[in-house]
């Protein structure tokens, strides 16, 4: 009797809970927008909720959202775009689920066939995708399309996606064309100001607009804010090879040679940037220690200058703080080395609706569409139009848009992220992130990287 | 050999036929057979072909050979028959179920369950009332209708939850989806081998080809093993022959792989000793830097002994998973030995015990993994901010100066492996504890009564009685907990950014051959690298077996 009793009384909590839940639901109700992803998601058959009218093409899509806000934008563009594009059915699937990440699901469902006709990619993995046929060179759907130039474009990221492997040419009339980049970004250094204050150190922002924001300058705001108390720090940086690169690329060097054939990591700018990078975090010990994640203490207020892209923004948003953001210092090579990230939107090579596929990348890549997505303050449009970066200036906080349009511009010379058409990117990586972190963690010296790095990492170089 | 004057003439229609449809069923596999090599079905990979080949050869050969049993009124013949019938069913049934992207559908069907997740309430409401017959005074009629009440209640609510979920619309979603040519042809399959089936399995049939109980019970059997043995074929053994071949080729999971012997694991295997005439000499100067690199290096005085490899991640990988095999296994199975003598005590709230240290062993090691993360954050994790407080108050009471150390613990390479082993022997000890408690109540009390009276100790009863006769759940502990350190992943693949941590310290072997295969596209590498830790895991566990019938008191 008193097992019943106790099977009754659970019985009885599992029921208020489900009609709670039940009653709940008005309260948590999202709008419009929240509401499509929670209807479509990740793994749902095309068809399953909504059946395309008859006659149109059901095309599967995805993207790597950042958070659910980005859930929320990208499906509100799938309905709208459903509706514009004549014949043609969409469904958006938001990438990646807890313990199995974007790109590593993307190549699952690509080698087992059942990837989305559209998806998007890293420019750094164009290549692996382009030289194993898993994407669809749309150079002919291009040329056939009316108004359509590669030109609208950053050139950097259309550099790498206009490039033909078998030809080594590049540009409209490559004969190639891997895809069409979703958006463009790059690094700042997101500011705590309430710390640069505390510490009497000089307003980076002034220093930039006077031109003296460079590697001293910037040195002299994080021993300043360093010496504001044993767990606060100068300067925090994730640890991967964007960081990285922008102190090699500021020195005046480079990953790769200049025809991205080989390693240049042994040269002596290069070995320069990586020496002062190191020098941050053991000669000066104003850095967050390589390898933690820099942007919990930047949130706790412990941080004065927090390396990081623009999709850091809506998460910086939420800090109590003030805060704002500049551009990377100048290095000697006389530009802050930045880096212009990017990703594209390409092709399944299995898809059976190619025609219809590539009006659905077109219409992603509209300015329209761009302005939605960096409405949310984590991306810049990746067309080069005047209208959509003074679209972007009003995407505040923070105050300081304009450091990242900077770190754009042509002044700056930003390296455009790309893959190694002469290699493989990710065996590249492999190899030179753990030695890099050697050198910056003290487990190795500058000279004996320096010594060995290009034996190794050239091994992944084919041609 | 049965009468066959005695078979009735339906039974006789029903076996010749059966004997045409195995003739028929031997040239339709032999002819798809045929078509794999002759470009008539679009099956273009080597191993895919072969397989298919051997499936349809031998399903051939044995459909003939059951044609020809059925003739003679042979129990193998129906026997045989039905086996291959029951496996192109099945197949059928599972082709009909793909056509109709019913496995699709079940993922969909996560996206609405949530919908329907509250009228599933109603049914548990339902059940409720069926319950309060309890309080009831025991009349007939009124229980009755509160019954009949009870059940409408949950037919009620199954039907709304069913409609909640969009159940009709993924029904008509799948028949639509069937009805095409490939979903037509599954469904006429599983309705022919379905009918073939039934003609086997009837009785009149088994007694015209004079089937016996024992022959009846030996299907029975195997029918009833099948699922199970289906789905190990399938999901397991299948995918292991797949992946040794796959070994032997450079497979990249896109692409037809192509045949390439033993490169992946002579590239594995490939490694090279050189003298050092100083500890700090060049790699370069010693060894051929376009196919080795320096793994690491053995000083001695002036000399040393540089060790290389065509592949140094490998080795980086192999020597971090002994590593952590090597420290995880004690630290997993000594405290867990000890707490299990502990909790095996009859104080009271030891149950309570028993749950608390159990419970990290059901977490889910994401999640976990993801805690640990937040506790061994460096500047603002709760570990260091701990030991900061401890040595504050040190220095406070004693006016000392212990310098606080401030441990990178995932970030530095000296204890960043050391993190993940904490982890995993902090959530593999409560299950061991569990397998040590369920040894130490099969220990004869009379053994230690025994002891009292000799004058044992506690020490001697725990050193000459308790650990001898936890021999074989102590061999069993450390063997499944040595074959787990091996395979080591989720900690490190989560706990780590990068994975491979500073310098490759946290590296092992299974996120090794992940990252080859899944990252940079070497499926047939990644398979050789998994062979090779099945070899190196199976030498270990045999090792183990030798060592445990040696030592073992149970053997002598």
């Amino acid at each position: 009797m008193k097992h019943n009793l106790f099977w009754k009384v659970i019985s009885l909590l599992v029921i208020t809970s489900f009609v709670l839940v039940a009653c709940g639901t008005p309260a948590t109700e999202a709008p419009a927008a929240t509401e499509a992803p929670t209807k479509a998601p990740a793994t749902e058959a095309p068809a399953m909720t909504e059946a395309p009218a008859a006659g149109d093409v059901a095309l599967r899509w995805r993207t790597r959202p950042d958070n659910q806000e980005e859930i929320n934008v990208y499906s509100e563009i799938s309905n709208e775009l459903d509706g514009q594009l004549d014949g043609i059915s969409l469904t958006y699937e938001p990438g990646g689920t807890e313990g199995a990440n974007y790109q590593d699901q993307l190549r699952a469902e690509v080698a087992a066939g059942t990837a989305p006709d559209v998806f998007w990619i890293p420019g750094t993995d164009v290549a692996d995708f382009a030289t194993r046929g898993l994407i669809l060179n749309v150079s002919d759907l291009a040329t056939k399309t009316e108004g359509f130039d590669v030109k609208a474009f950053y050139s950097g990221p259309m550099y790498h996606l206009t490039y033909n492997p078998d030809t080594d040419k590049t540009g409209a009339d490559s004969g190639a064309l891997w895809g069409l980049p979703r958006d463009v970004s790059t690094f700042a250094l997101y500011l705590n100001m309430d710390l640069i204050n505390e510490a009497g150190a000089p307003d980076p922002r002034e220093l930039a607009k006077q031109g003296k924001w460079d590697w001293n300058a910037f040195l002299e705001v994080a021993q300043k804010t360093r010496a504001l108390g044993s767990d606060i720090y100068g300067y925090g940086a994730s640890a991967w090879w964007g960081p990285n690169g922008v102190w090699i690329n500021a020195a005046g060097g480079s990953f790769f040679n200049a025809d991205r054939t080989a390693c240049a990591l042994n040269t002596p700018e290069a070995l320069k940037g990586l020496d002062f990078q190191r020098s941050l975090y053991a000669d000066y010990d104003v850095a967050v220690p390589y390898g933690e994640d820099p942007e919990p203490p930047f949130r706790a207020g412990k941080v004065a200058m927090f390396q990081n892209g623009r999709w850091a923004t809506p998460g910086v948003r939420t800090v109590t703080f003030n805060w704002d953001v500049v551009e990377l210092p100048n290095g000697p090579s006389g530009t802050p080395g930045n880096w212009l990230f990017w990703g594209a939107y390409v092709i399944n090579a299995k898809t059976e609706h190619p025609e219809e596929a590539w009006k659905l990348v077109q219409a992603l890549t509209t300015a329209q569409t761009q302005g939605k997505v960096a409405a949310l303050g984590a991306n810049i449009p990746s067309r080069v139009s005047q209208e959509a970066l003074d679209a972007f200036l009003t995407f505040t906080p923070p105050a300081n848009n304009q450091a990242f349009l900077n770190g754009i511009a042509d002044s700056a010379k930003p390296t455009a992220e790309g893959p190694v058409w002469a290699g493989s990117w990710p065996e590249f990586d492999k190899i030179v992130g753990p030695a890099i972190q050697a050198v910056l963690t003290g487990g190795t010296t500058i000279d004996d990287f320096g010594a060995t790095i290009c034996d190794e990492a050239n091994k992944v170089f084919t041609k | 050999m049965t009468d066959l004057l005695k078979v009735d003439s339906r039974t006789m229609l029903l076996l010749r036929l059966s004997t045409i449809w195995r003739w028929l069923f031997a040239l339709l596999t032999i002819g798809g057979a045929t078509a794999l090599w002759t470009g008539g079905l679009p099956i273009s990979a080597l191993w895919q072909k072969i397989l298919l080949t051997v499936v349809l050869v031998t399903a051939a050969i044995a459909s003939g050979i059951a044609a020809v049993l059925i003739g003679r009124c042979d129990h193998r013949g129906r026997m045989i028959s039905l086996v291959l019938d029951y496996l192109a069913f099945a197949a059928c049934f599972v082709l009909t179920l793909n056509a109709g992207e019913v496995f699709i559908g079940i993922d969909a069907l996560g996206g609405t369950f949530g919908h329907g997740v509250p009228y599933l309430g109603i049914v548990l409401l339902g059940y409720l009332l069926g319950t309060l017959e309890d309080y009831l005074p025991k009349k007939h009629t009124p229980e009755q209708s509160l019954k009949a009440v009870s059940r409408w209640v949950m037919v009620g609510g199954l039907v709304l939850f069913l409609w909640q979920v969009d159940a009709v619309q993924g029904l008509i979603y799948v028949i639509g989806k069937i009805a095409r040519p490939a979903g037509l042809a599954s469904v006429a399959g599983m309705l022919v081998f379905g009918l073939s089936l039934w003609a086997m399995w009837r009785e009149p049939t088994a007694t015209a080809m004079n089937v016996k109980t024992h022959h009846e019970q030996v299907l029975n059997g195997w029918l009833f093993l099948s699922p199970n043995l289906l789905g190990f074929l399938i999901f397991f053994a299948g995918p292991l022959l797949l992946s040794f071949y796959f070994s032997f080729t450079d497979s990249d999971a896109f692409n037809p792989p192509n045949w390439i012997g033993f490169a992946n694991y002579a590239k594995i295997l490939n490694i090279r000793l050189a003298l050092l005439n100083s500890p700090t000499q060049l790699a370069r100067e010693v060894i051929d830097v376009k196919i080795y690199d320096e793994v690491g290096r053995l000083v001695v005085g002036n000399f040393g002994i540089l060790f290389a490899a065509a592949d140094k991640f490998f080795w980086i990988a192999l020597r971090n998973t002994l590593t952590f095999a090597l420290l995880a296994v004690p630290m997993s199975v000594i405290p867990a030995l000890v707490l299990s003598n502990v909790l095996n005590s009859k104080l009271p709230g030891m149950k309570f015990f028993r749950a608390v240290y159990f419970m990290p062993s059901i977490a889910a090691v994401v999640g976990i993994s993801l805690v640990w993360q937040w506790l061994y954050n460096a500047t603002i994790g709760y570990i260091n901010y701990f030991i900061t407080l401890g040595i504050e108050f040190w220095n406070n009471l004693f006016h000392i100066a212990i310098v606080d150390p401030k441990i990178q613990w995932v970030s530095d390479e000296k204890t960043a492996l050391l993190a993940v082993i904490i982890i995993a022997a902090w959530q593999t000890m409560g299950f061991n504890t569990v397998l040590f408690l369920a040894g130490l109540q099969n220990v004869p009390g009379e053994l230690y009564e025994a002891a009292t009276v000799d004058g044992a100790g506690p020490w001697d009863k725990f050193w000459r009685i308790t650990l001898p006769m936890l021999a074989p759940t102590t061999f069993y502990v450390v063997t499944t907990t040595t074959i787990q350190a091996m395979q080591v992943f989720e900690q490190v693949f989560i706990l780590m950014n990068p994975p491979e941590g500073p310098n490759n310290s946290t590296i092992t072997l299974v996120l090794y051959l992940y990252r080859s295969g899944f990252q940079n596209f070497k499926q047939g590498y990644a398979s050789a690298i998994a062979w090779v830790l099945f070899i190196v895991i199976f030498g270990l566990t045999l090792i183990q077996f030798q060592r445990q019938r040696k030592s073992s008191i149970y053997e002598s």
